[in-house]
């Protein structure tokens, strides 16, 4: 077990550096001159200013998402079930958007955007908690009622969108999830929130587990399922909502990478917890390089300056081509 | 070996809404008996066996375990002294079986004690108890039904309880398999002095296996007592509405029943 996570380890930090060199305008070169203490002051400030905490997001979103994902999953008892259905995601982003629209955020102010998106993302829990029965008793009743919030959220925030079109660009980048131009702000807000959360997350292993082999036997074993169940959809709204404020609406890494954690680090969430954070940011972190190398490859082809691949766009296709295998694998298991 | 714990039901009534499931129910099970409940689909066997293992409140009546009150126990309190096996039980993906019987510690280690490693002697004696101790990195999902059932026999013992309830522990199984868990239950339950309530469809192995047979019927216990003075032409057709004969076992001795054909049920 400890060589899968060394292999993961290994295969983040080699994303990671993958993903230091993948921008535009540096060379490799000039990227390990920069690490070694040198280059020029232009240099210095892209990798330390830009691309380093744009890298450390994009770790900690894809961590937070795939824990989320994976406590919900383990929670409610349902593959299909992640971050996006809980209401939490376009909560957040209707939180962000209506902000915006409102003029109280820019785009240019990190911690705005994060306490709107935030605010955002409970609300949406809360809505789901509310329509689906205090503390979440029944998964396949909060599941549906997910999809169902999920969808009038997403609504609101399209006629926002259409009523105040304002700066639609950035928004488009944010709805489909973007790591473009997040500093150090953002990684700063982000770390203890995710942190705290993982912990808490983290420490509802055992009951967690137990909800996995279903509510009776969980229950005839000791736990007091509602109560468990209640702080792990807790844990998991608040790890997306950091998620999603840091971000914006990343697809498929909360849906996908838990059924990657259980498969190669088993159904023990002591340790596939901290495996699906792991995978999480290995994901997160090979979709920004590979997204970044894309806009790179295709701002040359179509020789136009700035063209970028927002990283939500290419986590969104991978991850529906990905989901369908996961379907055809096991169509008629309830996990 | 510990002293085994008595159970006692007294006056019970439980229902859904509209659909009353338990009349006054009152039932008290001897330390270290083994009893075997017995009635048709519906008529209240494993919503007793439920409110037995506290996993059910009565709307009246209360049930007590070795003289406390099963509704002031805590849930965590009350798995530590009672276990209860359910019939079916869903798939668990990536779960090895020595994992699925360490989840039966919980009520003993608590939230935070699952995340220390490792098993405790329990674990292993209950996985050395069913026999299963050789697979036990295999994935639970892998097995067949029987070899499942005993992996989940495995997780109550676990629990390290000294009353079992068992709710069909036979059910989807082959001839083979039943016996094989059945005399498994009946070996635990005498080097333990487990105190075991099983509800079972097959008057065939109550009539073999239980030391006591208790009826139901529209949520009234209607017969009580050895099975080779319970089983008789009688209650086959009060109690499970089948028409038939009872005989005796040439070897054995017990009652052997031979049903002939169902009798109509009232609504």
């Amino acid at each position: 077990m400890s060589r899968r996570f060394t292999a993961l380890a290994a295969l983040a930090v080699v994303l990671a550096g993958v993903e230091l060199v993948a921008g535009r305008g540096m060379s490799p070169g000039a990227v390990w001159d920069v690490l070694g203490g040198g280059g020029d002051a232009t240099e210095r400030h892209i990798l330390l200013q830009l691309r380093l905490p744009r890298l450390l997001v994009a770790l900690g979103a894809g961590a937070c998402l795939a824990v989320a994902g994976l406590v919900l999953q383990s929670a409610l008892r349902n593959p299909l079930a992640g971050p996006e259905v809980t209401g939490v995601t376009p909560g957040a982003v209707l939180g962000a958007v209506v902000a915006t629209a409102l003029g109280v955020a820019g785009w240019e102010s990190p911690l705005a955007v994060v306490a709107a998106s935030c605010a955002g993302g409970c609300c949406g829990a809360a809505l789901l908690w509310l329509l689906a029965g205090r503390g979440g008793g029944d998964p396949a009743r909060t599941a549906v009622h997910g999809v169902l919030v999920s969808a009038v959220l997403g609504g609101l925030t399209a006629m926002v969108l259409l009523v105040r079109p304002g700066e639609l660009g950035s928004v488009v980048q944010w709805l489909v999830g973007t790591t473009e131009g997040r500093v150090w702000e953002h990684w700063h807000l982000l770390w203890p929130w995710a942190l705290a959360w993982g912990i808490a997350a983290w420490l509802l292993a055992g009951p967690l587990t137990l909800l996995r082999c279903g509510d009776e036997t969980a229950l005839a074993a000791g736990l007091p399922v509602r109560r468990a169940r209640t702080l792990a959809l807790l844990c998991a709204v608040a790890l997306t909502a950091g998620a999603v404020a840091a971000v914006g609406a990343l697809g498929f890494v909360g849906l996908l990478v838990p059924h990657l954690a259980v498969a190669v680090f088993g159904a023990d969430l002591r340790v596939a917890l901290p495996g699906a954070a792991l995978a999480g940011a290995v994901v997160m972190c090979g979709a920004d390089a590979a997204a970044q190398l894309s806009s790179r490859l295709l701002a040359a082809a179509l020789d136009s300056g700035r063209f970028t691949l927002p990283v939500g766009a290419l986590t969104a296709c991978l991850g529906a081509a990905l989901l369908l295998a996961v379907v055809r694998r096991a169509p008629s298991r309830t996990f | 070996m510990t002293e085994p714990l008595g159970i006692r039901v007294e006056g019970v009534h439980f229902g859904y809404p509209a659909r009353p499931v338990l009349r006054g129910v009152d039932l008290t099970v001897a330390p270290g008996q083994l009893t075997a409940l017995v009635g048709l689909n519906g008529c209240g066997k494993s919503t007793l066996l439920r409110l037995a293992a506290g996993l059910l409140r009565p709307e009246r009546g209360r049930v007590l375990l070795g003289g406390d009150d099963l509704a002031r126990l805590s849930r965590r309190a009350a798995a530590r002294r009672v276990a209860l096996l359910h019939q079916s039980s869903p798939a668990v993906p990536g779960m090895t079986v020595r994992h699925l019987v360490r989840q039966g510690r919980y009520a003993a280690r608590g939230p935070l004690g699952m995340l220390r490693e490792g098993d405790d002697p329990v674990v292993r004696r209950a996985l050395r108890d069913v026999g299963v101790e050789d697979w036990a990195e295999r994935d639970v999902d892998a097995l067949s039904g029987g070899e499942r059932q005993r992996v989940r026999l495995a997780m109550a013992l676990a629990q390290d309880t000294r009353v079992l309830l068992l709710d069909e522990p036979t059910t989807y199984l082959d001839l083979h398999h039943q016996l094989d868990v059945l005399q498994t239950v009946v070996r635990l339950r005498e080097e333990r002095g487990l105190t075991v309530v099983m509800v079972l469809h097959d008057l065939a192995h109550a009539a073999r296996f239980a030391e006591r047979i208790v009826a139901l019927r529209d949520g009234r216990v209607v017969a009580d007592g050895a099975p080779r003075r319970v089983v008789t032409p009688g209650l086959l057709a009060d109690v499970l509405r089948v028409a038939g004969r009872v005989g005796r076992d040439p070897e054995g001795g017990w009652p052997v029943c031979y049903p002939d054909h169902p009798l109509p049920t009232r609504i």
